[in-house]
C-alpha cells in the first residue's frame, strides 16, 4: 500500500469503481427515499378514510422499497455512461467475463424477497381495508349509475334517494352498485375505494369516512359522451346532521 | 430447405410469376373497392335497409373490402394454383421473392423476408404518425381544463383509435421490420420457413389498415381500444370497422407467428444450437409465440360482439342473459400478454445491440433467456389484475395480485443481464445505445408505478386514473417503442445501407425523452390527485400536470418528427454504410450491402455465440491482466474465433 504509483494497479482501479458506484447508489437512493416519503402521498391529497390512509402509507412504503432498487440500476447506468464512455468507436474490448454466478443469484434472491414482501403487505392491507366495515352493523347504500349521473338511496332509512352521496362521520358503509346501462365505476377519490357498477349485477365496496368534508365522486369507467362529467360530491357530516337530512327528505332513521 | 433451390442461377423468363405479373397495390385497392361496393350493394338491397351504414351493411361491406383487396394483391393466387394442380415454377418462386423487379417488389406480394420487413417497417411507421397525429389532437384537447379544442363525441373517437392504432404499431414494431428482416440473416437463414405465409401476414395487415381508418368516419371507436361491452353496443359503426380490424389481425399475427416460430425452430444455421441463437431471437419467438394463443382470444370476443350488434345476440347484454364479464375476461387474456408482445422484442432487441456497444459479451445468457421465459409462462396467469375494481371475481384478487407481483422477479433479471453488460464495457454512445440507457431510466419508473398497481387496494384508488395512463406509457412507449428506435437506428445501415444521420437521431432521441418524461410525469400527478382517464374535461385542480404534460407531448412530437426527417433523409442521402459498421458479430452482419437475394451464397456454420468480445484478446490494456476466477471459463468451450469472419467458418 505504501508504494502508490501514478497510474493506480487495475485492481485498485476496480475497487474504487466498485466504491464510487456505492456511494452514487447510497446518494441516489437517499434522494428516492426523501422524494418517496414527501411526494406520493402528498400528491393524493388529505385521506378521508382509514382506506385512503393505508394506501397512502402503502405508496410511500412501496416507494421507500424501491428507492434502493432504482438507485443501483441508476447509478450503474449514469457511472457507466461517463466513466466507461469510449470517446467514438472503441477501439478495444471491455473485459469477457459472461456472468457472475453469486451476483445473479442475489439479484434473484432479493428480489424474491422484495416480491414477497410486497405481497404480504398487500394481503394485510387488503384484510385490514375490507374487514372492519363487513363486521359491524353498516349503513347500506345502493349506488346506481347510469348515463351520466350517479343515484343514492339508503334503503334502511326509508328508501330516501338523492344525487349526491351524504355519509355519518365513523360508521361503516357498504354500497350495492350497480348500473342502469353500461358499465359505469363507482369511485369516491379521497377515500381510495372504487368498484365497477356494472348492468344486471351488484357489486359491493365499502369504507368508514373519518372525515368531515365534501369529498369527490368521479366515474372512473368510459361510459359514453359525458363520462367526463359524472361527477358529484359526497358530504361527510355528523350523525346527527346525517340524520336531519335523512327525515328532512322523507325517510326515518 | 430453400437452399437446395438456389445453386444453379436460372435465367429470368418472361412469364415468371404468371397472373402475380399484373398485380400489384394498386390492383389490390382495386379489388378492394370493387369487392367493398358489391358487398355494399347486396347487403343493403338484402337488408332492405334505408341506413346506408348500418351495423350489417358495414360489417359486409368492410370484409369484401378486405376480401377484394387481398384477391387483388395476389394471395389467393398460390392456394388457387395448388388447388388446381400447378404448382410454382423456380423462376415463379424467384420472381414471387421480387427477384429484378426494383422498386415494384415493395408494391407486390413479394416474399423475400427483406422486402416484407421493409413493408411492415412502412406500415409501422404510417400506424405511428397516425396514432401520434391524434395524441397531439388529445393532449392539445387538455391543454386547459374546459378547452373546447374537441367536442365529447370526437374526443371519445379519438381516444379510442389513438389507443388501439398505437397498440397494433407497438405489437408489429419490432417483430414485423426486424423480426422479418434482421431476424432471419441472424440465424443463418436464405428466407423464412413460408414466405408466401410471410408476404399474407403483411398484406393482411394492410388490408386491415384502412378499414380502422374508416372508423374516423364512421363515428370513431368511442369506448376506448379496449372496446368493452356493452358500451360497444351502443357505439356506432366504428366499432363494427373496430371488429373487422381485430379478426384480420388476429389472422395475421397467427400467421406470422406460425411462420416466425417454424423458422427459428427449423431454419437455424448449422451449429446454431440454442445457447448460440442471438438473444433477439429469443425475443421474437416468445414475443410471436405468446401472440398465437392471445389474439384468437380477442378475435372470438370480436366475433361474439358482431353477433350482439348485428344479429340480436346477447353474449354481453346483462338484460338478455349474457354478460359484460366475458368480454373483459377475453379481452384481458389477451391484453396482459399483448403487453408483454410489445415489450419482450424490444428488450431484446438492447440487449442484442448493448454488448455491441459495450464491447462485451452479454451478461448471463442463461439467465436472458430463463427470465424471457419466465415473463411468458408467468403473463398468461395475470390478466384479472385488470379487473380487481371491477367485482368479477374479488375473492381472486389475492391470487393475481401474487402472480403479478412474481412478473418483477424475472424482468428484474433483464435489468442485471444490462447492467452486467455495460459493467466495466467500452461504451460507445450511439443513438441505439442511448436507447438502452433510456429504456433502464423509463422502464424503471414504468416497473415500480406497475407494483403500486399490482397491490390491490392501491389499484382500487388508481385504476380508471390517468395514473395508469401514465404507467403503461411508461412501459409500451419509454422502454418498447424506445427499444424499437434503438433497434430502427441499430439495423438501419443493414436495412438501408446507409447510416441514419447521428446528429438527427441524437436531436430527436432529446426531444423525445424529455419530453417523454415530462409528460407522463406529470400525468403520474394529475393520476395521484384522482383524475379519470378518458376525459374531455376535468377539475381546476388538475390544470397545472395537464398543461405540462401537453408541452411535454408537443417535445415528444417535435423529436418524432425529426426522427422521421432523418429516416427519410438517410435512407434516400445518407452515408453509405459499411457491411458491419459497429463491430457487431451476429451473422446479419457478414453479408455485403445491398444484400443478395437469398442473403447467403454459402450458408455459414455457426461456431460460437455472437458475444465473445475480449476472449481472444491479450489484455493489453493493462486492465485484464488478473481475471478473477469467478469471470473466467465462460470461453473455454467456444471454439476458434477467426478473426474478420466473425461466426462463419465456410460452407458445407
Ligand atoms: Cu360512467
Amino acid at each position: 500500500m505504501s508504494a502508490e504509483s501514478i497510474v493506480a494497479s487495475p485492481k485498485r482501479r476496480r475497487r474504487d469503481e466498485v466504491r464510487h458506484i456505492a456511494w452514487l447508489w447510497l446518494g441516489l437512493t437517499i434522494l428516492l427515499v426523501l422524494f418517496s416519503i414527501w411526494v406520493p402521498a402528498r400528491l393524493m391529497g388529505p385521506p378521508a378514510s382509514p382506506t385512503m390512509r393505508a394506501v397512502e402509507s402503502t405508496m410511500t412504503v412501496f416507494s421507500i422499497a424501491a428507492s434502493p432498487v432504482a438507485a443501483l440500476v441508476w447509478a450503474i447506468a449514469i457511472y457507466s455512461l461517463f466513466r466507461w464512455k469510449s470517446r467514438g468507436e472503441p477501439t478495444e474490448d471491455g473485459p469477457p467475463f459472461r456472468g457472475n454466478g453469486p451476483v445473479t443469484a442475489s439479484w434473484a434472491i432479493v428480489s424474491s424477497v422484495l416480491c414477497v414482501f410486497l405481497l404480504i403487505w398487500g394481503l394485510a392491507e387488503m384484510t385490514s381495508t375490507t374487514s372492519p366495515a363487513e363486521a359491524s352493523n353498516p349503513l347500506v347504500v345502493n349506488v346506481t349509475g347510469q348515463q351520466w349521473v350517479w343515484t343514492f338511496s339508503y334503503p334502511d332509512q326509508g328508501d330516501v334517494e338523492s344525487d349526491q352521496l351524504y355519509l355519518p362521520l365513523n360508521r361503516p358503509v357498504v354500497f350495492h352498485v350497480s348500473s342502469r346501462d353500461v358499465i359505469h365505476s363507482f369511485w369516491v377519490v379521497q377515500m381510495g375505494i372504487k368498484v365497477d357498477a356494472n348492468p344486471g349485477v351488484t357489486t359491493k365496496t365499502s369504507v368508514t369516512p373519518d372525515k368531515l368534508g365534501v369529498f369527490d365522486i368521479r366515474c372512473a369507467e368510459l361510459c359514453g359522451l359525458r363520462h367526463a362529467d359524472m361527477e358529484t360530491s359526497a358530504h361527510v357530516v355528523n350523525p346527527a346532521d346525517f340524520a336531519a337530512w335523512i327525515t328532512q327528505n322523507g325517510g326515518h332513521t | 430447405m430453400t437452399a437446395a433451390l438456389v445453386d444453379q442461377p436460372v435465367e429470368p423468363v418472361s412469364t415468371a410469376g404468371g397472373m402475380l405479373r399484373r398485380l400489384n397495390l394498386v390492383t389490390a385497392i382495386a379489388g378492394g373497392l370493387i369487392l367493398g361496393l358489391a358487398g355494399w350493394l347486396i347487403s343493403h338491397s338484402l337488408l332492405q335497409d334505408d341506413d346506408l351504414g348500418s351495423d350489417q351493411v358495414v360489417l359486409v361491406t368492410l370484409s369484401c373490402w378486405a376480401a377484394g383487396f387481398m384477391i387483388g394483391i395476389g394471395a389467393l393466387n398460390g392456394p388457387i394454383g395448388w388447388a388446381l394442380g400447378r404448382d410454382l415454377r423456380h423462376e415463379d418462386e424467384l420472381f414471387l421473392a421480387g427477384k429484378d423487379q426494383g422498386v415494384a417488389r415493395y408494391f407486390r406480394f413479394t416474399t423475400d423476408h427483406k422486402v416484407v420487413g421493409i413493408q411492415y417497417l412502412v406500415v409501422t411507421m404510417v400506424l405511428f404518425a397516425f396514432g401520434g397525429t391524434l395524441a397531439m389532437l388529445i393532449r392539445t384537447n387538455l391543454i386547459s381544463p374546459h378547452s373546447h379544442f374537441l367536442n365529447p363525441q370526437t374526443y371519445n373517437a379519438i381516444v379510442g383509435l389513438h389507443g388501439l392504432i398505437m397498440i397494433i404499431a407497438t405489437i408489429i414494431m419490432v417483430t414485423g421490420p426486424f423480426g422479418n428482416f434482421i431476424m432471419p440473416i441472424m440465424i443463418g437463414a436464405r428466407d423464412m420457413a413460408f414466405p408466401r405465409l410471410n408476404a399474407l401476414s403483411l398484406w393482411l395487415i394492410v388490408a386491415a389498415i384502412p378499414t380502422i381508418l374508416s372508423a374516423a368516419v364512421l363515428g370513431g371507436i368511442p369506448t376506448g381500444w379496449v372496446g368493452y361491452a356493452p358500451l360497444a353496443d351502443q357505439a356506432p359503426p366504428g366499432m363494427d370497422a373496430y371488429s373487422v380490424f381485430i379478426i384480420i389481425f388476429a389472422v395475421s399475427s397467427a400467421v406470422a407467428g406460425a411462420n416466425i416460430t417454424t423458422t427459428v425452430l427449423t431454419m437455424r444455421a448449422r451449429g446454431m444450437s440454442w445457447n448460440r441463437t442471438p438473444i433477439f431471437v429469443y425475443g421474437t419467438v416468445a414475443s410471436v409465440g405468446l401472440a398465437i394463443p392471445a389474439f384468437p382470444l380477442f378475435m372470438a370476443s370480436q366475433v361474439l360482439l358482431q353477433v350482439d350488434r348485428t344479429q340480436g345476440g346477447q353474449f354481453f347484454v346483462a338484460s338478455g342473459g349474457g354478460s359484460p364479464w366475458l368480454y373483459s375476461n377475453l379481452f384481458w387474456l389477451m391484453g396482459h400478454p399483448e403487453v408483454y408482445v410489445i415489450l419482450i422484442p424490444a428488450l431484446a432487441a438492447l440487449m442484442e445491440l448493448t454488448p455491441v456497444f459495450s464491447r462485451r459479451p452479454l451478461f448471463s445468457f442463461n439467465a436472458a433467456v430463463i427470465s424471457i421465459a419466465g415473463i411468458v409462462g408467468l403473463s398468461i396467469m395475470v390478466w384479472a389484475h385488470h379487473m380487481y375494481a371491477s367485482g368479477w371475481a374479488p375473492d381472486l384478487n389475492g391470487p393475481f395480485m401474487l402472480t403479478t407481483e412474481m412478473i418483477s422477479v424475472p424482468t428484474g433479471l433483464l435489468f442485471l443481464v444490462i447492467l452486467g453488460t455495460v459493467w466495466r464495457g467500452r461504451i460507445w454512445t450511439t443513438v441505439p445505445m442511448m436507447a438502452t440507457y433510456a429504456m433502464l431510466w423509463n422502464f424503471i419508473i414504468g416497473g415500480i408505478t406497475g407494483i403500486y398497481l399490482s397491490d390491490v387496494p392501491a389499484d382500487y384508488a388508481l385504476h380508471g386514473s390517468m395514473f395508469v395512463t401514465a404507467h403503461f406509457h411508461y412501459t409500451l412507449m419509454g422502454a418498447g417503442l424506445t427499444g424499437a428506435i434503438g433497434a430502427l437506428a441499430y439495423w438501419f445501415p443493414k436495412m438501408t445501407g446507409r447510416m441514419l444521420n447521428e446528429r438527427a437521431g441524437y436531436i430527436s432521441f432529446w426531444f423525445v425523452q424529455i419530453g417523454f418524461n415530462v409528460t407522463f410525469l406529470g400525468m403520474f400527478a394529475v393520476g395521484l390527485a384522482g383524475q379519470p382517464r378518458r376525459v374531455v374535461t376535468y377539475a381546476q385542480l388538475f390544470a397545472a400536470g395537464n398543461f405540462v404534460s401537453t408541452i411535454g407531448a408537443y417535445s415528444i412530437g417535435i423529436g418524432m418528427l425529426v426522427l422521421l426527417y432523418a429516416v427519410i433523409n438517410s435512407w434516400l442521402h445518407g452515408q453509405v454504410a459499411p457491411a458491419n459498421p459497429w463491430g457487431a458479430k451476429t451473422l446479419e452482419w457478414t453479408v455485403p450491402n445491398p444484400i443478395p437475394l437469398e442473403n447467403f451464397e454459402v450458408l455459414p456454420v455457426v461456431t460460437s455465440d455472437a458475444y465473445g468480445y475480449g476472449e481472444e484478446d491479450e489484455p493489453a490494456s493493462g486492465i485484464d491482466p488478473e481475471r478473477e476466477p469467478v469471470l473466467a471459463g465462460a470461453s473455454a468451450d467456444l471454439g476458434p474465433r477467426p478473426v474478420g469472419a466473425s461466426n462463419v467458418e465456410g460452407g458445407p
